[in-house]
C-alpha cells in the first residue's frame, strides 16, 4: 500500500479516536491536517487521475469528509457543515462506476436538504431535490426532509414542530432545533401581512412563545418595527402604503423634449 | 474502471476556498484555474472571495487568484476587468498560450496599449504614466512574434502601438526587408489614422531604406514625396541619373510615379533642384525649351541609335556638334529629360497622343441629344455642351463643337496655320448656325471653358487655341466679356496643375480687366493654373478682386484662392473667414466657404480647429463650407471621427444645404474604401429628405468612381426614378461616375442604363433637371473618348490632390453650372504606356488574360436604335408575320452562306470554302480568330503563310465536332494600349519579348528596358496632335486636326491640309 496513503489512513484513525473520545478540539486540527493530506492526492476530485490507488484513495477521502460533516453538526458550525458538504458532494455526484456508494450517502444529503430548509433556501432545496433519483426519495432520511419542506410550504408548522420526535438521524436533532426558529419568523412574517395588530397573548401563542418575555425579546431582536401598546402588537402596515404623490415633472418633460429631438433626427 | 469520472460542479472547490488553512485554498486555486474554462458561471459568484485572496497582502499567491479571476472575467465578457487582472497575475499570464482567452486578452492588451500610446502622443504636457506590466506584456509579445518568423504581425503591432524602435526591429530582423517596407508603407498608408504620425513611421522606413545595400529608389522616393522632402528626391534622381543606363531608366520611372500624384508644389521643387542641364538655354518659358531640346536630342532614329551607343561605350567619339565629353553631354540629356517628365510634360503629352489616337467617342450620341433638346432651354443647351466637353477631354477633338457651336470658325482658327493668321478680328460674332446661336451670356462663358477641357494638357498650343477669345490687350469691346472670360478659364484648365508658362499671361489679364466676367474666368483660371503653389503674389492679385464685392467675381475669387493654396493650411484662411463674415453677398460667402474648405486639404487633425469654428457658425454657408473642410481634410482617410461628425451634421443640422454636403463629404472621407460608402450611406439614400438623398447619391458616385461596384448601383438604381427631379439628377450623374468605363458585357445593368438615360432624353415631358442630369450623365459615361476614368487614388495609394480637388469643386454646380468642368481634372487615362530610355514609345506586346468582351469599348450607337425608340407599335396581322419571319430565315440562311464563302477565300484557305456546315457562323468566328491570332505569331513577316491556312483547316475539322467556342480567354495588347482599372489583374507580360518592365505594374507609364539596344526600334505613336515645328507662339497650329468627323483617325499619317470649309452666315 502506498506509504503516503497509509499515513493518511493513520491519521484518520486518530480523528476517529478522538471523535469517539468526543474530543473536539482534537478533530478540529486532525481534521484540518487530514484535508491538507488529501490535496496531494491527483486522483481526487477536480482531478480524477486514474492512479493504482484511487478507489482506496476516493473511499478514504469521502469518508474523512463524511466525518467532517457530522462533526460540523457536533460542532453546531453551518458555515463548516456547508464548506465540507460542497466538498463531498463530488464523491457522491461524481464517482458512481469508481466506488461503491457510501452507506451514510442519504443521511447526510437528507442532513444538507434539512439545513438548507432551515436557512430557508427553498430554491435551492429543490435543486439538491432533483438532482437526486427517483429511488431515493423512499429512504427514510430523505423522506423526513420533503415531507417536512411539504408541511412547513403547507403552513402546518405544528407539524414541522412534531416531527422534531421522529427524527431518522441523531445528527438531525440539531437543525430540528433550528428549524422551530425558521417556523417562527415565517409565521411573524404572515401576521406581518395578515393583521394589523394582534392582543399580546395572541401573538405569544400563535408565536409559541411561553412568556411575554420572550415575546417581547424577540421583537426588539429581530422586528423593532413592531409597536406595542394598549396590550398589542401594532404592526404598522399603514406606513408601507403611504402612496407616492410627487409627480416627476422634470423628468418627464426631458424626455418629452429627447423624443421630439430624435423625431428631427429622423433621416 | 469503465466510466471516467469527470466534475460536475466547481462548489466543491470553491467551499474549500473558505477553509482556514492557506494550503487548501492554494489547492483549490489551483484547480480551479484548470477548470474555470468549464464552471466560470459558479465560479463568477465567488469572484469576491477569489478578488479578496488577489487583495490579501499575506497570501503568497496572489498572481495565482489574479489569474482564475481574469479567466472568470473574461467568460463573463468583461475584457477591461480580464486584463487589469491578467496583469496582476504578471509572469502566469502567459503570453504564448494557445488558448481563445490567452488570444482575446493579448489583443485587448495591444489595443489597450495602443490607445494609451496614442493618447500619450496627443497630450502635450501631462505625461499618462503607461502600466508598466501592460508595456511588459506587448513587448513580451512583439518579441515572440519576430522570433516565430511572424514579421508582418509584429510590425503592425509596432505601428499601431507606436513602437518605431519595435518597428525597425523587426524589419531589419526579417529576412526580406523589401517586402517587409513595402508592406509598412502599404499599413502606413490605410492603417495610420494620425497624420503627425504617419510622418514619422514613414521618415522611419526612409531611415532603414537609405541603410540597405540596393534600396528600392521607388518606394523611397514615394515616401519622400509623402513627407514633404524635395532635396533628398532630387539628390536620389541626380545619383541615378550619373548611374548605368538602367538606372537612368529607374529614375524616369521615379519621376513618372511621382507625376502621377500630381504635387505641382513638391515637383517644381524637385526640378528647381536639379542642376541645371549646360545646353538647355535658359528661357522663361521652360516647359517649350525642354519640348524642344528633347525634340531635337532626339530628333531622328539615327542620332538615337548614336546616343545609345554613346552611353554603352564612353570612348566612342560622338557625331554631335557638341565638343563637350559625352558623359556630361548624357548626363545634361538625361537630366534634361527628367525635367521634362517632372514638369508633367512629357506624361501630358504622352496621354494627349494616346487620348487623341485611342479615341472612340460616339458623336451619334451627342447627335441624338442636340436633336433631342429643346430650343429654348438654355439649361440642356449648356448641358449638352457639356457633355460634348466631358467626352471629348482631353482628346483635343472638337468635331461636334465646329460642326454646331456659335463661335465656330474661333475654332478651326488654330487649325490653319495661314488662315489663322489670314482671320481678322472683324470675322468674331458671325452667327453661323440658328442652333449655335443659343450659348449667350454664361452659355458663351461656358462654351468656351468647354474648349479648355478638350484640349486639356495641349500645353504647346493652348494659348494659341484659346487665342481667338482672349482678351486683347488695347482692343477692347472685340469679344464679348463672357468668351473671354470663358477663355482664361479655359486656359486654367489646360493648364491645370502645370501652369508654369501661362500663370503670367493669366495674372496679366486679371489686372487688366475690371469685367467681374472675365475677372471671374481669370481668377478660376489663375486658381486652377497654379493649383497648390501658394504663391503670394497671386495671392494678393486675387484678393484685390474680392475686395472689389462683386458677387460674381468674389465668387471665384474665393475658390481661386482656395486653390492657390490647397493644403497649405494658411493662415490665409482666417483671413478669408472673416471676410467671408464681412460680406452680404452669399455668393462671396459660398466661394470663399469652398476656399477654405480646399486650404486645409489632407491636413486631418491639424485643421480641426478651423473646422470647429465653420461648423459652429451661425452662418449655414460657412457650415456648408465646413463639410467641405472636413471632407478634403480627411479624404480617403476613412477617419471614423470624420464619419462620424458626417453623419451628426447629415441628420442634425437645420440647413438642407448642410446635410446634403454633410452626405456628400461622406464619399470624399472614404473613397479609399469604395466597398464601405455603400453600406453607410444606404439608410441615409432612403431618408424622407430629397437633399439628403441627393448627397447619398454623389457620396456613392464619389467614393464609388469608376470601380462599377455592384452595391453602388443597386443602392443608385432605385434613386435615379426618385419622385424629386434633382435626386434623380444627382442620381445619374452618379451612376455615371460610377460605371465609367464598365461596359455591358461586365455589368448588364450599364446596358439598361445607357437605355434609361436615352429615354430621359428624348422624352418630352420629362424635368429640365433630370434631363440635365442625363446629358451630363452620357456625357461622364463616354468622358474622355472612353479612355479615362475618375481615379482619386494613385497607383501607390497617394490620394490623386487634382482629382480631388476637382470633384469637389465640381460637386458645386448645384449652385453655379460652370463648375461642371472641374470635372475634368479627376479623369485619368487607363492606359498602358511603355516608354524606352528616350522616352519614346516602342512596339511592345503584352497580354491581357481575360476576355476581350469583358474590357472592350462598348459598341457604338447605330441610327437604328435611335429612331426605333420613336416608332410607334405597328399592329401586324398573323399571316403577315409568318410569312414575314419566313422570308427572313431565308434571306438569313443566304446571307450566312455568302458570308462563309466570303470569309474562306479571303483567308485563302481553300479548303475551308468547300465545307458545308450547318454552324457556319460559328465556325467563321474561330476562322478569324484564328485567323487574327496567326497573323500575331507572324507579324514581323506576314504573309498568309502555310501555317495559318493549316491552322485554319484544322479548326474547321474540329468545327465539325465541338460545341463553337465564342471568345478567346485572352487577348494581346500592344503599347500604348488601353488597360482599365478592372482589367489591371489580368496583365501579364510575354517572357522573352524584347522589352522588359522596369517596375511590374500593370497600366501607367512604364519605362522599358530594351534587350536589344542595338537593332532598330519600331516606334507607335509618333503622331501626335501637337508635333509642331515651329516655338510657341500664336501662329503654331494644331496640325494633327484633320477635319473629318471619324473618332478613328490614321494614328502613322502625317497631318494632313486643313480641309475646305465654307463659312456660311
Amino acid at each position: 500500500m502506498d506509504p503516503k496513503l497509509t499515513e493518511v489512513a493513520q491519521l484518520f484513525a486518530r480523528f476517529k479516536a478522538a471523535y469517539a473520545r468526543n474530543d473536539l478540539d482534537a478533530c478540529v486540527t486532525l481534521l484540518s491536517q487530514l484535508k491538507v493530506q488529501l490535496t496531494k492526492f491527483p486522483s481526487l476530485p477536480p482531478l480524477f487521475q486514474q492512479t493504482p490507488n484511487a478507489v482506496e484513495e476516493l473511499k478514504l477521502a469521502r469518508d474523512i469528509y463524511e466525518h467532517a460533516v457530522v462533526l460540523s453538526v457536533k460542532l453546531e458550525d453551518q458555515d463548516a457543515f456547508e464548506r465540507d458538504f460542497c466538498q463531498l458532494k463530488p464523491y457522491y455526484m461524481d464517482t458512481c462506476g469508481i466506488i461503491p456508494p457510501s452507506p451514510e450517502e442519504y443521511p447526510i444529503l437528507g442532513l444538507n436538504l434539512l439545513r438548507l430548509l432551515v436557512q430557508n433556501r427553498i430554491a435551492e432545496f429543490h435543486t439538491e431535490l432533483e438532482l437526486l433519483p427517483v429511488k431515493a426519495l423512499d429512504h427514510p432520511c430523505i423522506k423526513h426532509a420533503v415531507e417536512l419542506e411539504q408541511s412547513f410550504m403547507e403552513g402546518a408548522y405544528n407539524r414541522v414542530l412534531s416531527a422534531r420526535q421522529a427524527v431518522p438521524h441523531e445528527t438531525y436533532v440539531y437543525f430540528m432545533d433550528l428549524l422551530a426558529k425558521t417556523v417562527r419568523d415565517e409565521i411573524a412574517g404572515c401576521s406581518e401581512k395578515g393583521y394589523d395588530s394582534l392582543s399580546i397573548s395572541d401573538a405569544k401563542q400563535m408565536l409559541m412563545f411561553s412568556s411575554d418575555q420572550e415575546l417581547h425579546q424577540y421583537i426588539t431582536e429581530e422586528h423593532p418595527e413592531w409597536e406595542i401598546k394598549n396590550g398589542s402588537v401594532f404592526f404598522q402596515k399603514a406606513k408601507e402604503s403611504q402612496p407616492c404623490k410627487e409627480i416627476p415633472s422634470l423628468q418627464l418633460i426631458n424626455q418629452t423634449l429627447s423624443y421630439a429631438r430624435e423625431l428631427e433626427r429622423i433621416v | 474502471m469503465a466510466a471516467v469520472a469527470t466534475v460536475s460542479s466547481a462548489s466543491g472547490l470553491l467551499a474549500m476556498l473558505q477553509e482556514p488553512a492557506p494550503e487548501l485554498k492554494l489547492h483549490a486555486l489551483a484547480s480551479l484555474n484548470s477548470v474555470v474554462h468549464l464552471f466560470w458561471p459558479e465560479i463568477s459568484t465567488s469572484v469576491p472571495t477569489i478578488e479578496s485572496l488577489y487583495e490579501d497582502e499575506e497570501f503568497d499567491q496572489r498572481q495565482l487568484a489574479a489569474l482564475v479571476v481574469s479567466k472568470v472575467f473574461y467568460y463573463l465578457g468583461e475584457l477591461n476587468d480580464s486584463l487589469s487582472y491578467a496583469l496582476g497575475a504578471g509572469p502566469l499570464f502567459d503570453v504564448s498560450d494557445d488558448s481563445d482567452y490567452a488570444h482575446a486578452l493579448l489583443a485587448k492588451a495591444l489595443d489597450e496599449y495602443a490607445s494609451i500610446k496614442t493618447r500619450v502622443s496627443k497630450a502635450t504636457e501631462e505625461e499618462e504614466n503607461i502600466d508598466p506590466r501592460l508595456e511588459a506584456i506587448v513587448e513580451r509579445m512583439l518579441e515572440k512574434c519576430i522570433l516565430d518568423g511572424k514579421y508582418q504581425q509584429a510590425m503592425g503591432m509596432a505601428v499601431e502601438c507606436r513602437r518605431l524602435d519595435k518597428l525597425e526591429e523587426a524589419i531589419v530582423r526579417c529576412d526580406n526587408i523589401q517586402g517587409a517596407l513595402s508592406y509598412c508603407i502599404n499599413l502606413s498608408h490605410q492603417y495610420v489614422n494620425h497624420r503627425e504620425y504617419r510622418f514619422e513611421v514613414l521618415r522611419c522606413l526612409v531611415k532603414i531604406y537609405q541603410t540597405l545595400p540596393n534600396p528600392d529608389y521607388l518606394s523611397i522616393c514615394q515616401c519622400l514625396m509623402f513627407l514633404g522632402e524635395p532635396e533628398t528626391v532630387a539628390s536620389i534622381l541626380d545619383k541615378l541619373l550619373s548611374g548605368s543606363k538602367d538606372d537612368a531608366l529607374l529614375a524616369y520611372q521615379i519621376a513618372f510615379d511621382l507625376v502621377e500624384n500630381e504635387n505641382q508644389a513638391f515637383l517644381l521643387n524637385v526640378r528647381n533642384r536639379l542642376a541645371l542641364p549646360a545646353p538647355v538655354p535658359s528661357n522663361p518659358d521652360t516647359g517649350s525649351a525642354l519640348q524642344d531640346d528633347q525634340t531635337a536630342s532626339t530628333g531622328t532614329g539615327a542620332e538615337t541609335a548614336g546616343d545609345v551607343q554613346m552611353r554603352d561605350d564612353t570612348t566612342t567619339p560622338n557625331g554631335n556638334a557638341h565638343t563637350v565629353d559625352p558623359n556630361e553631354v548624357a548626363h545634361a540629356d538625361r537630366l534634361t529629360k527628367i525635367k521634362g517628365i517632372l514638369s508633367g510634360e512629357t506624361s501630358i503629352q504622352l496621354t494627349l497622343q494616346f487620348l487623341y489616337s485611342h479615341n472612340r467617342s460616339d458623336l451619334l450620341i451627342l447627335k441624338t441629344i442636340k436633336q433631342a433638346v429643346e430650343m429654348r432651354n438654355s439649361v440642356c443647351h449648356s448641358a449638352t455642351i457639356c457633355a460634348n466637353a466631358i467626352m471629348h477631354a482631353g482628346t483635343t477633338v472638337d468635331t461636334f463643337l465646329r460642326e454646331n457651336l456659335v463661335v465656330i470658325h474661333f475654332y478651326l482658327l488654330p487649325l490653319h496655320r495661314i488662315a489663322a493668321l489670314a482671320i481678322s478680328l472683324s470675322h468674331y460674332g458671325v452667327v453661323l448656325q440658328e442652333w449655335l446661336s443659343r450659348a449667350t451670356n454664361w452659355a458663351k462663358f461656358s462654351a468656351t471653358a468647354g474648349l479648355g477641357v478638350i484640349h486639356r494638357g495641349h500645353l504647346q498650343q493652348g494659348r494659341a487655341l484659346m487665342a481667338p477669345y482672349l482678351p486683347q490687350s488695347g482692343a477692347v469691346g472685340g469679344g464679348s466679356p463672357y468668351s473671354e472670360g470663358g477663355a482664361l478659364y479655359a486656359l486654367g484648365l489646360i493648364h491645370a496643375n502645370h501652369g508654369e508658362g501661362i500663370k503670367q499671361f493669366l495674372r496679366e489679364s486679371l489686372r487688366n480687366t475690371s469685367a467681374e466676367v472675365i475677372q471671374h474666368g481669370a481668377c478660376l483660371g489663375l486658381g486652377l493654373a497654379a493649383l497648390g503653389t501658394a504663391d503670394e503674389e497671386i495671392y494678393e492679385d486675387i484678393k484685390n478682386v474680392l475686395y472689389t464685392d462683386s458677387a460674381v467675381a468674389g465668387e471665384a475669387a474665393g475658390i481661386g484662392m482656395g486653390l492657390l493654396m490647397v493644403g497649405t493650411a494658411s493662415e490665409k484662411a482666417s483671413e478669408m473667414l472673416a471676410y467671408a463674415h464681412d460680406t452680404q453677398h452669399e455668393k462671396i460667402i459660398r466661394g470663399l466657404s469652398l476656399g477654405i474648405a480646399l486650404t486645409v486639404y489632407g491636413r486631418e487633425e491639424e485643421s480641426d480647429t478651423l473646422i470647429e469654428q465653420m461648423t459652429r457658425d451661425q452662418d449655414p454657408i460657412l457650415r456648408y463650407g465646413g463639410m467641405y473642410a472636413l471632407a478634403l481634410a480627411y479624404r480617403g482617410t476613412a477617419n471614423n471621427k470624420a464619419i462620424h461628425q458626417l453623419l451628426h451634421f447629415a441628420v442634425s443640422d437645420v440647413s438642407d444645404d448642410v446635410r446634403r454636403t454633410a452626405v456628400m463629404a461622406l464619399g470624399f472621407v472614404l473613397y479609399n474604401e469604395p466597398e464601405q460608402t455603400p453600406r453607410i450611406v444606404s439608410l441615409l439614400s432612403e431618408s424622407y429628405n430629397p437633399h439628403v438623398r441627393y448627397g447619398a447619391a454623389l457620396a456613392v458616385g464619389i467614393s464609388c468612381a469608376g470601380t462599377g461596384l455592384s452595391d453602388a448601383i443597386s443602392l443608385l438604381e432605385p434613386l435615379t426614378s426618385d419622385v424629386v427631379d434633382f435626386v434623380r439628377q444627382g442620381a445619374l450623374i452618379a451612376m455615371a461616375m460610377v460605371m465609367i468605363q464598365t461596359n455591358e458585357s461586365f455589368d448588364s445593368r450599364v446596358g439598361a442604363f445607357r437605355r434609361q438615360l436615352e429615354k430621359i432624353i428624348l422624352d418630352k415631358h420629362e424635368d429640365t433637371m433630370s434631363k440635365m442630369g442625363a446629358i451630363l450623365a452620357s456625357g461622364i459615361l463616354d468622358a474622355g473618348g472612353r479612355n479615362v476614368t475618375i481615379k482619386l487614388l494613385s497607383r501607390n495609394k497617394h490620394d490623386k490632390l487634382t482629382a480631388v480637388v476637382g470633384l469637389a469643386v465640381f460637386s458645386q454646380f448645384w449652385y453655379w453650372y460652370p463648375l461642371l468642368y472641374f470635372i475634368s481634372l479627376a479623369f485619368s487615362p487607363t492606359a498602358f504606356i511603355g516608354l524606352n530610355s528616350d522616352l519614346k514609345v516602342p512596339k511592345f506586346e503584352f497580354l491581357s488574360h481575360a476576355k476581350p468582351s469583358l474590357f472592350e469599348y462598348p459598341k457604338p450607337t447605330t441610327q437604328q436604335t435611335t429612331t426605333s425608340t420613336v416608332k410607334l407599335p405597328t399592329a401586324i396581322l398573323s399571316t403577315y408575320a409568318k410569312a414575314k419571319s419566313r422570308a427572313k430565315k431565308d434571306a438569313e440562311s443566304k446571307a450566312n452562306q455568302e458570308k462563309t464563302t466570303e470569309e474562306a477565300s479571303g483567308s485563302t484557305s481553300g479548303k475551308a470554302a468547300k465545307t458545308q456546315e450547318k454552324d457556319a457562323d460559328a465556325m467563321q468566328v474561330i476562322n478569324s480568330y484564328l485567323f487574327l491570332h496567326c497573323s500575331h505569331i507572324f507579324k514581323d513577316s506576314w504573309t498568309p503563310s502555310t501555317n495559318c491556312i493549316s491552322c485554319c483547316s484544322k479548326v474547321d475539322n474540329t468545327a465539325e465536332k465541338k460545341a463553337p467556342e465564342p471568345e478567346p480567354t485572352f487577348q494581346h495588347l500592344t503599347n500604348p494600349a488601353r488597360v482599365i482599372p478592372a482589367q489591371e489583374k489580368f496583365i501579364r507580360f510575354i517572357e522573352g519579348s524584347r522589352y522588359v518592365p522596369v517596375k511590374p505594374a500593370p497600366s501607367g507609364f512604364i519605362l522599358l528596358r530594351d534587350l536589344q539596344p542595338t537593332e532598330a526600334e519600331d516606334l507607335a505613336l509618333t503622331d501626335a496632335p501637337s508635333t509642331v515645328a515651329g516655338t510657341t507662339s500664336n501662329t503654331a497650329a494644331a496640325a494633327g486636326q484633320q477635319g473629318s468627323g471619324s473618332s478613328a483617325m490614321a494614328v502613322d499619317e502625317e497631318p494632313q491640309p486643313p480641309q475646305p470649309f465654307e463659312y456660311t452666315s
